[in-house]
């Protein structure tokens, strides 16, 4: 990929989308003017709604009811309490009623029947009328305050104290959420739905005009004839629809922002007093939310324009990005279930994360790890989208609409060339499927199989990896590195983890140290109590070193360093391996870890050896572990909780020999030499 | 430059039947059948044929915006071959077609400040190239208009000007002249022309056969995705025996 092109393809897409009117009606006019419109203007239409209700007078019939004249008289004397006014009618059959309730010209009506020596009132009122039920439920009303009339004056007439008798204890309502937490609240509700159709919107054009539209129009042809390859356009035509999508996603929360602001000082007047109102709080808040936005706008641009690419025409690109519109606005609501919360496995849902986290944030509820996967899985879905896309859109049945029909989302396998190099876009692929197995596969394995689980997983990654590499029909023993180690390098390869490992100890104790709420434990201990000890080697060091190293060593290392310098091939490999293990203590010495073992392979071309150094890395926090009195015996230092300096020292200087010594082996062993 | 195809095939999916008489369904077809043709430097080489025959699939390969399905295309410096793939092919050749449409919320000046910012090319000389293009094709009147406000004759001029932003070797023409007054016609036909003289190669497909015998060096006939003859105007006339191209055309194809 060029970037010099992407950026001259970039700079004309952004300025075709801006030139077209229907995008700044999209982007500008909906979120700035017709918002606050329609907000301020339905507000301003429901204050007028309610005062008229209040000074309409409601009708209300008590037909020929014994209490009638009493009831009429003190619906009249209280109507000034409830700010409203009654018209009072007596005297009319009950048939009469109905019939006027039913022609509009009564509200409600209540007639009384005797039962059980008790008045009974039935309230007549039409459900499907709102100022009948307005009226009823003034009725309602008005009907429990002459009950309770009544009954304290009849205790009173037994010469007891009402308050004593009626309500012999009292209680109240006391909030202690903060204003700022109910108005995130209420916040968290709607400004999930309606950023994530905000962003859908301003995604949503711009995609269809730069992909059908441009199919429409007649040329992408002639983009064609120039030095473009279909990565390059479709990666500048992704970041021009992101734009414009974060755009119009950052108008609309502007625009929000200040309705909210508008709301909370016109309407959060408590009581008269100007409600205390800390907008410093939502600063976190709102960058989150700007995250989110950025990361959200991204994946809904590349849905949508992996949508409009099958179409042939603009029409045709609107029907399919409609049933996308609708999916999206379903899980956007997802913040307004209050069952759903945001989770492993929900973090990992596309939009209903977003929703789920915005909700959240906006209660000052944050949780970084769920921050970080919603992120990253929003993140991870789009790059999964752009190469599914470019596979489309390199596909020329779909660039010359009259040549055929058929969609060929991924190539023929027949089609594919042998012994190609995976690229990029097929490593994302294969490690987004690689951490689903290690979330969601591998918890259920040992929750089913205990310890075998482990290995249950390990044999699913490894499967997972050969056989995208033998479905892509790559060169397996390049990609893999599968060569015979030289002689030196295997001494080498041990020397050097031997000395890492030595340098690891010190580490960890001064990260423990250093963050004491830190977690070392991978908590696999538990797994493996009371097992024998050869089911925990092979399920805990066998397996991984086999299965792990295959994946990253072999495909992982084996498509990076076709694609970049060899040391930044072996640092990405190393960090995405650390990364893999999901705690940050892991991040850091499995990274190292990783570092190494990736270094050891590229230079040597040898995948065996980084297996060994995987092995006897795992094994021996197993044998640690499990014979700890052993172990104590014959290294003090790897089972003591807290190092002094002098060993710390000690290990270090020695670790550091050790691994440069274990290196200029292995270099000495490398491909070239 | 010399550019070359060897036996190259292109098969298209297209669906048959109408559910009544036969069942709706997918046949493959060759669009070209084994087509070996070479344009040299200093010829305008004319592809002629009936609709349908497989010309404008023939061009788009040869344009680079198509892949043939086996077969291959080259170019030719001197004895010695291009090497590289599409993207190092196309930097030699200036493609122009029906389908190639230009941006319309562009001016001419924009898109050429475009295409040549894609082509690599340094920023000072950009601007240079653009202006004595404009000049050129005679389009100072109407180089900072939009496309959408210009005229065909003068939308083909500017669409001419952006495939000679990058300044090829080779031009591949399908149906230049098509729908173009006289005026719009010969200022094209006069531009392939002079390219022709600067010893650049020419690849022109039209439906105009005065035309064609006119301005053509060379003419391959194509048909039925095969070519059918091979030879210069006045060879192709002789070999049907007839005194216009338009009744050699015929002669061929019916």
């Amino acid at each position: 990929m060029n970037r010099r092109i992407i950026a001259a393809l970039y700079k004309k897409e952004i300025l075709d989308i801006l030139r077209d009117k229907k995008t700044i009606l999209m982007m500008i006019v909906v979120p700035l003017i017709l918002y606050p419109l329609i907000f301020v203007g339905s507000l301003a239409l429901m204050s007028s709604v309610m005062n008229a209700d209040k000074a309409k007078p409601y009708t209300i019939s008590f037909g020929l009811s014994d209490s009638g004249e009493e009831l009429g008289k003190y619906f009249k004397d209280n109507e000034k309490e409830y700010d409203y006014s009654f018209i009072i009618k007596t005297g009319l059959t009950d048939v009469q009623d109905e019939e006027n309730l039913n022609s509009g010209e009564l509200d409600a009506f209540v007639h009384e029947t005797v039962s059980e020596n008790r008045p009974y009132y039935e309230i007549g009122y039409r459900a499907s009328d709102n100022d009948s039920q307005t009226a009823a439920e003034m009725v309602r009303r008005l009907l429990t305050d002459y009950r309770s009339d009544k009954s304290i004056a009849a205790v009173e007439k037994e010469g007891l104290d009402p308050d004593a008798v009626l309500e012999p204890i009292d209680f109240a309502f006391k909030d202690y959420s903060s204003n700022e937490e109910n108005v995130g609240f209420i916040m968290g509700y709607i400004i999930p739905f309606l950023l994530i159709v905000s962003i859908l919107m301003g995604a949503m054009y711009p995609a269809i005009d730069t992909t059908a539209g441009e199919k429409e129009r007649g040329t992408l042809e002639t983009m064609l004839t120039l030095p473009v390859t279909g990565t390059e356009l479709i990666t500048a035509k992704f970041l021009a629809v992101s734009t414009i999508a974060v755009g119009a996603a950052i108008l609309n929360l502007l625009s929000m922002s200040f309705i909210t602001a508008y709301t909370v000082s016109t309407a959060g007047m408590v009581d008269g007093n100007r409600m205390d109102f800390n907008v410093v709080s939502f600063i976190p808040t709102f960058f989150i939310t700007m995250l989110c936005v950025l990361v959200f706008a991204m994946f809904a641009s590349a849905v949508c324009m992996c949508a409009c690419i099958m179409a042939k025409s603009f029409k045709e690109a609107q029907n399919l990005t409609s049933p996308v519109m609708i999916v999206f606005m379903i899980c956007s609501m997802a913040g307004m279930i209050p069952q759903m919360k945001l989770d492993k496995v929900t973090s990992l849902i596309p939009v209903v994360n977003i929703s789920l986290l915005i909700t959240d944030i906006f209660s000052f509820n944050f949780d970084f790890s769920l921050i970080a996967a919603v992120l990253f899985s929003n993140i991870a879905y789009s790059a999964l989208t752009i190469v599914i896309m470019t596979r489309i859109f390199n596909s020329e049945d779909l660039l010359f609409a009259e040549a055929g029909h058929s969609i060929r989302i991924i190539e023929k396998r027949s089609d594919m060339k042998k012994g190609q190099t995976p690229g990029i876009g097929d490593l994302v692929l294969l490690f987004s499927v690689l951490l689903l197995i290690v979330l969601f596969v591998s918890s259920a394995a040992v929750l089913k199989l205990g310890i075998w689980g482990l290995a249950v997983e390990q044999f699913l990654l490894l499967a997972a990896t050969v056989f995208y590499a033998w479905y892509i029909k790559a060169d397996m023993k390049e990609l893999f590195h599968i060569k015979k180690p030289k002689a030196v390098g295997v001494p080498g390869a041990v020397i050097s983890w031997v000395g890492a490992l030595l340098i690891a100890v010190v580490v960890s104790d001064i990260l423990i140290k250093l963050f004491p709420g830190m977690n070392t434990d991978t908590g696999l201990g538990d797994l493996w109590d009371g097992k024998a000890f050869w089911i925990v080697v092979v399920n805990v060091a066998v397996m991984p070193a086999i299965c792990e190293e295959a994946a990253f060593r072999g495909f992982m290392l084996g498509t990076l360093e076709k694609k970049m310098r060899p040391m930044a091939a072996v640092i990405i490999t190393g960090i995405i391996f650390g990364a893999f293990h999901m705690s940050i203590m892991q991040l850091i010495l499995v990274g190292a870890l990783g570092i190494l073992n990736s270094y050891v392979t590229q230079k040597t071309g040898c995948i065996f050896l980084s297996v060994i150094m995987h092995f006897l890395n795992n094994f021996s926090s197993v044998a640690v572990s499990i014979y700890p009195e052993k172990a104590k015996g014959l290294l003090p230092f790897l089972v003591e909780e807290s190092l002094d300096i002098k060993t710390m020292v000690v290990l270090v200087i020695v670790g550091s020999v050790l691994l440069a010594a274990g290196i200029l082996l292995v270099n000495k062993s490398s491909r070239k030499a | 430059m010399n550019i070359e195809t060897k036996d190259i095939c292109k098969k298209f999916t297209r669906i048959v039947g109408d559910d009544k008489k036969e069942k709706k369904h997918k046949e493959e077809f060759f669009a070209l059948d084994h087509v070996s043709i070479h344009a040299d430097v200093g010829e305008i080489l004319g592809i002629l044929g009936p609709n349908g025959a497989g010309k404008t699939t023939l061009l788009r390969i040869l344009g680079t915006v198509m892949s043939p399905t086996s077969g291959e295309v080259y170019l030719m410096d001197g004895d010695k071959r291009v090497k590289g793939g599409r993207v190092e092919m196309c930097r030699h050749i200036g493609y122009l077609s029906e389908n190639t449409k230009l941006y319309h919320r562009f001016s001419v000046r924009e898109i050429m400040h475009m295409t040549a910012e894609i082509y690599g090319m340094e920023k000072a000389a950009i601007d240079e190239r653009i202006n004595e293009i404009i000049t050129m094709m005679g389009m100072e009147a109407f180089a900072d208009n939009r496309i959408e406000a210009l005229s065909t004759g003068q939308t083909q001029r500017a669409n001419i000007a952006r495939c000679l932003v990058h300044s090829p070797q080779i031009y591949i023409f399908d149906e230049p002249t098509l729908g173009l007054d006289i005026i719009s016609s010969e200022t094209i036909i006069d531009f392939m022309k002079s390219e022709r003289d600067k010893g650049r190669t020419v690849l022109y497909s039209t439906h105009y056969m005065e035309e064609a015998q006119y301005l053509c060096d060379r003419i391959n006939m194509i048909s039925g995705g095969r070519i059918i003859a091979d030879g210069s105007p006045a060879e192709l006339m002789a070999q049907t025996g007839t005194d216009n191209l338009r009744d050699t055309f015929k002669a061929f194809t019916v």
